[in-house]
């Protein structure tokens, strides 16, 4: 798959402190890619070079074939960005708002008018184009959000923790809406997060730590690299538990035994097929993943 | 030119939308003149008669309008200044909300953006300062009327001249402030101190002459006296031809500033408007190059 953003030996510091050391990464065309890490590891001071906000230290940002640093106009028609903390207008309705900046990219009149009509029938948003910004709920300013960032028809859609102080209900209809895009307009996108289960169906998650990356690969690798399985079983002794010798956790009516991988699982099965009657494997949790990467812990999300 | 269009109507209506911002904008100069005309307009006329050479007499409504003149003239110079700072909090507030992300992740040019901001801001304060001007022509109507239609039409051009300057200005000024708290500490100074840096509320030429000297150096204290040139035309020439010797109209011109002097030479009232135009040009210059080259967190 073509390469569409490439990032190189990226360097940003804000005095003594090395905001981005170091960074280097590419996103796929058509994938979902997932740039994991606590408040403060990088990854919005990342996002702002890729977008030409801030100027970076030292390091090279290639998008869609073009440097950052040269094409930064060409390169902002290629990219929508739904920001953290919206940047829409709270007085104005929210067809003013979409107006004034479609008009940033030359879209005015009838193109505007057509994009509008395309934008408010993906993302639901008809009955809302009157409506001051700011009255909205939640859930319709980031639909809104989102319209902004796609009302260019860009080929990347980076979105900066956009599930943050949202209810699950809400973060359910994002993603339902995102995985539309991503599935109707073979969309990139660029997801920053510090909620683990937004990273699940990723395709790629690079994990950031104090500016670097500790950890990268798809989710099945990361969690078969840095994560063990859980076995669960029900009806089992639990004196003959503790006899195989791995540490377990008495739940409710199972216990849960950790194990190193999938193959200690499968060995243990085979080996005590009088124990395991009724039982479930499950790979172990991103959280597991981010725990054993990094040595902290990060809010969890709600399952999607 | 589409997208400058399309920036500059979100500026305008963002303002107008803010019924806070705008109505306290509208009445600052209505209770600027309330002041003016209720605690200086006696202190003015005991002033401008007894500077009169002794055996002159002045018709009621000739010293109503003269003092009238001056005090909006103070009045509009003063207003259109503080009136751009405050239409100006547009920009602090788009980089305070964070709004400014939105329009520097899209391709829309800096210099594009600065001009976008200097209309708005430019458009929203003149909607003001007209509005201003009107109430003080009714003010002037009641006190005594001498203004030609030349003469108004001169006024306008003045108020549209400072408007300007003071969009300018205070772009260039509020291009350095990033919070609401920031752009509040600099209003209330610049409404403070302008009035008096201008020669708005006292005569430059009450002031001793190393302030006048600098003073001289600022280019509002032209505005000022262009204005106040225009607006008391009229009434100059009614005192000429009721007889006022040439001597006593100089001491009063030179008394109230309409008359200023830059070293032993007399500016004229179009070198007077030459300095305004390029200094509406210099700051709107360096506005859109502060836009261009200096980069500032979060834009």
């Amino acid at each position: 798959m073509e390469k569409i953003i490439e990032i190189e030996h990226l360097n940003k510091s804000y005095g003594d402190i090395h905001a981005v050391n170091d960074l280097s990464f590419c996103v796929k065309k058509g994938e979902f890619f997932s740039f994991l890490g606590v408040n403060g590891a990088g990854k919005s001071t990342t996002i702002s070079m890729i977008c030409g906000q801030l100027e970076k230290d030292s390091g090279k940002i290639t998008i869609c074939g073009m440097d950052c640093e040269t094409h930064i106009e060409e390169i902002s028609r290629k990219i929508g960005v739904v920001f953290q903390n919206s940047a829409l207008d709270a007085p104005l309705s929210v067809k003013d708002n979409l107006k004034s900046r479609a008009a940033l990219y030359g879209i005015c009149g009838k193109d505007f008018e057509n994009r509008l009509a395309e934008l408010a029938e993906l993302l639901d948003f008809s009955n809302l184009l009157s409506r001051p910004f700011g009255k909205l709920s939640g859930g319709q300013k980031r639909r809104i959000d989102i319209a902004r960032a796609l009302i260019h028809n860009p080929e990347i859609l980076i979105l900066d923790e956009p599930t943050t102080g949202l209810d699950p209900q809400t973060r359910k209809n994002l993603w339902d809406v995102i995985g539309q895009l991503r599935k109707e307009k073979q969309m990139t996108v660029f997801l920053t997060t510090h909620y683990m289960e937004e990273t699940a169906d990723a395709d790629y998650i690079v994990i950031l730590d104090s500016g670097k990356i500790v950890a990268e690969g798809t989710p099945l690798q990361l969690k078969n690299t840095y994560a063990g399985d859980y076995i669960t079983l029900y009806g089992a002794d639990e004196k003959d538990i503790a006899k195989l010798g791995y540490p377990y956790e008495k739940i409710r009516d199972a216990v849960c035994i950790s194990v190193p991988d999938t193959k200690a699982a499968t060995g243990l099965i085979v080996t005590h097929p009088e124990l395991f009657s009724d039982y479930e494997i499950i790979k172990g949790k991103m959280d597991d993943v981010f725990l054993a990467v990094t040595g902290k812990k990060l809010g969890g999300g709600g399952d999607r | 030119m589409k997208t400058l269009f399309a920036f500059i109507r979100r500026n305008v209506k963002l303002f107008f939308k803010d019924k806070g911002m705008f109505f306290t904008s509208l009445i600052t100069p209505l209770i600027l003149l309330v002041l003016y005309a209720t605690f200086l307009s006696n202190v003015y006329k005991d002033s401008f008669a007894s500077a009169l050479p002794d055996g002159f007499t002045i018709p009621d409504t000739l010293l109503n309008g003269a003092v009238a003149s001056q005090m909006i003239s103070a009045l509009l110079a003063v207003c259109c200044v503080t009136i751009a700072f405050c239409a100006n909090l547009l920009m602090i507030g788009d980089k305070a909300s964070g709004s400014i992300r939105d329009f520097t992740v899209s391709p829309v040019r800096k210099s594009v953006m600065a001009l976008g901001y200097y209309v708005s801001s430019a458009v929203t304060t003149l909607t003001v300062t007209f509005t201003a001007l009107v109430l003080c022509f009714i003010y002037l109507a009641f006190q005594g009327w001498y203004l030609t239609f030349a003469d108004v039409l001169l006024v306008v051009l003045d108020v549209l001249l400072l408007t300007l300057f003071g969009t300018a200005l205070s772009s260039c000024i509020n291009f350095f402030l990033f919070t609401n708290g920031q752009a509040s500490a600099v209003g209330t100074i610049v409404s403070a101190g302008y009035g008096f840096l201008c020669g708005a509320y006292m005569p430059i030429s009450s002031f001793p002459e190393s302030l006048q000297n600098v003073l001289k150096y600022l280019p509002g204290t032209y505005g000022t006296s262009l204005l106040r040139n225009h607006m008391m035309q009229g009434v100059f020439a009614e005192m000429e031809s009721i007889g006022f010797p040439a001597e006593v109209m100089v001491g009063i011109k030179d008394g109230i500033d309409c008359n200023l002097y830059f070293g032993e030479t007399a500016v004229s009232m179009t070198m007077m408007g030459v300095i305004m135009a390029g200094s509406i040009l210099l700051f709107t210059g360096i506005f859109v190059a502060f836009n261009m080259f200096i980069k500032q967190k979060g834009k």
